[in-house]
């Protein structure tokens, strides 16, 4: 394992971690997605440049647009469970609990 | 160049810290916004002049500024930095989880890929043709993409929609 | 909701899922997930109650981390092996990513916690859907790469999730929940058998999908979303609550009724793999659930509580049964005597 690929590895992982432990505010486990996503668009790339493969140059790209689609549909979430719930913490979503 | 790869990815790592230890949201907008930066510069540094730059001017440019200024729906009084003590706490936690890493996964080669020395800038570079793809074969996958956009403008549409003209929603 | 915004909603939830099923490249699959994911968002919130809200931001929060865990781990199948075929999964942590990320997104036992939750936000509608068609595309993963995965690891967590959530729906009260908890036992019934027999697992599904969409059908008819609901709901139609306490049943796998095939076949396979222990053990889980759909069954059928209605029907009566509901019941209760035929085929 190269430095490039234990890098991304384990600064995917800990995006995953900071998403997945409590959160505070919305809006950071949303900042946390994104990073998640742009550890793979850079993965991807590596990828591509390592391994000399043009063809595949076309994933970071569809990356970058679905990001920006998850990024955005995020981004509408968190304005509706704003305007329902008066702020965006995720500790008032409780309202659905077993 | 390979030395200023190691410095790169030690700041793109130190910024995927400091947004992933649950600061508020303005000191992890900066760290999302560091670790693009510190992204582009590792692709400059393999050579994929033009990926960095698209990463930059529509990650950085328009998606983050977006997210910049969604900040402001979460502002706060008394703001959490990188030196208050939980978030520090996890700081050193996932420091210390790359270590445990290092360890699990031995980092065999320091470099082991082409740096942007090795190739020369005078080759032909992989991106451009690669991107070129896109609208030729790999016209489906563009179609595809313009498909998903158009899709993500009607559910923005739709989750943001309000029934009363209120700030806040009249269920 | 605008109808032209619902059919486009409902046509890329339909190509997202078809996208994944047929593409043969990560990306493509990828791109699917997030197509199928985004379009059931603003489906979740069609009505813009908070607790949908909630409903869809927890759904959009673990869809889009599994995802995210699936692509990186055909990135990580990809540097090892150097390309991005779906069937190709050689690399043993992208293959245990995967599992749990597929797992995350299916609702199987660790990661199973957001489903009651979802269901519970939305309209029975759209539960259907969640139940159903969104296991679809998440499921063509483990069947592509299932030559790859480790059977321990589906082992673990199926069991997991078919003692989970039979043990966990003891104590609820919501049909949407209950249904959610139905859901969680049966995906830990697929996983069991993904990696013994590929055809059974498919056929299982199938089996699955008609059974949840037969007992959804009178849920929605009846508008039952509670047990109490259920109690009075035979006002509206008895011969539908008759129906629906079949299903049940066939749901919970009871002998002459077809949801006793997936499960027979099943064992049997099983045993005949000389897993004997494994196969009473899952035998044995499944009775939770069964109790819980006879409390169902015995709540809305075989006990009246007491009521001052003294008429025999609502005074509200509005019969929006669909015509599917006819056949759909055909196959939920009587496919039990092509048993022989289905085994020799798989």
């Amino acid at each position: 394992m190269t430095l490039m690929q234990f890098t991304l590895l384990s600064s995917f992982t800990l995006s995953m971690l900071g998403m997945t432990m409590y959160r505070t505010h919305l809006i950071s486990a949303l900042l946390c997605i994104e990073s998640m996503l742009l550890t793979l668009f850079l993965a991807t790339t590596t990828f591509m440049q390592t391994t000399q493969t043009t063809t595949i140059t076309i994933l970071p790209m569809t990356l970058l647009t679905f990001s920006a689609c998850e990024a955005s549909v995020g981004l509408a979430l968190l304005v509706a469970s704003t305007r329902t719930y008066a702020s965006d913490h995720l500790n008032t979503m409780n309202l659905l609990q077993c | 160049m390979s030395y200023f790869l190691f410095l790169f990815l030690l700041c793109f790592a130190l910024a995927i810290i400091g947004v992933a230890s649950n600061p508020s949201p303005f000191y992890g907008v900066i760290g999302l916004v560091m670790a693009a930066f510190f992204g582009c510069a590792v692709l400059v540094g393999f050579g994929s002049s033009f990926v960095s730059l698209v990463l930059f001017l529509i990650y950085l440019g328009g998606m983050l500024v977006v997210f910049v200024y969604s900040i402001a729906m979460s502002a706060e009084a008394y703001p959490k930095t990188w030196g208050d003590f939980l978030v520090i706490l996890y700081v050193f936690g996932f420091a210390f989880l790359i270590l445990v890493f290092s360890f699990i996964f031995e980092v065999s080669d320091i470099m082991g890929s082409l740096t942007v020395d090795n190739v020369g800038l005078y080759v032909i570079r992989m991106d451009f043709g690669g991107v070129m793809l896109l609208y030729s074969i790999g016209g489906p996958v563009l179609l595809l993409c313009g498909f998903g956009l158009l899709l993500v403008l009607f559910v923005v549409l739709e989750l943001t929609r309000g029934l009363a003209r209120g700030a806040l929603r009249i269920v | 909701m605008n109808p032209m915004i619902l059919f486009i909603l409902l046509f890329s939830l339909a190509m997202g899922t078809i996208t994944t099923l047929s593409s043969y490249h990560w990306l493509l699959a990828w791109i699917g997930l997030e197509i199928n994911t985004m379009a059931i968002i603003p489906i979740i919130t069609k009505k813009h109650h908070p607790r949908a809200t909630e409903a869809a931001t927890k759904y959009f929060l673990t869809q889009t981390a599994a995802s995210t865990l699936i692509l990186l781990s055909s990135t990580l199948n990809a540097w090892t092996t150097g390309q991005w075929t779906i069937t190709e999964l050689h690399h043993p942590l992208a293959m245990m990513m995967l599992t749990l990320a597929v797992a995350m997104k299916l609702g199987l036992a660790p990661t199973h916690f957001w489903l009651p939750e979802v269901m519970q936000g939305t309209t029975i509608k759209t539960a259907l859907l969640l139940t159903t068609w969104q296991k679809i595309a998440p499921l063509t993963f483990i069947y592509l790469t299932s030559n790859h995965l480790s059977t321990k690891m589906l082992f673990t967590l199926g069991l997991l999730s078919v003692m989970l959530g039979g043990i966990t729906g003891l104590n609820q009260t919501q049909t949407r929940k209950i249904m959610a908890y139905s859901s969680i036992a049966h995906m830990g019934w697929l996983t069991m058998i993904l990696t013994l027999n590929l055809n059974l697992m498919t056929f299982t599904l199938m089996l699955y999908i008609t059974m949840t969409t037969s007992s959804f059908m009178i849920l929605l008819m009846s508008e039952s979303k509670t047990m109490t609901d259920l109690g009075l709901a035979w006002t509206t139609s008895p011969t539908s609550m008759l129906l629906l306490m079949l299903s049940l049943l066939s749901l919970g796998g009871l002998p002459p009724l077809s949801g006793f095939m997936p499960k027979l076949l099943i064992l049997k396979e099983m045993t005949m793999l000389n897993m004997i222990s494994m196969s009473t053990i899952l035998a044995l889980s499944a009775l939770p659930s069964l109790f819980f759909y006879l409390r169902l069954s015995y709540l809305m059928l075989m006990t009246i509580p007491p009521t001052t209605t003294t008429t025999e029907h609502k005074w509200r009566h509005k019969n929006n049964t669909l015509k599917i509901t006819a056949q759909l019941f055909i196959i939920t209760t009587t496919l039990l005597p092509i048993t022989p035929l289905v085994n020799k085929i798989l």
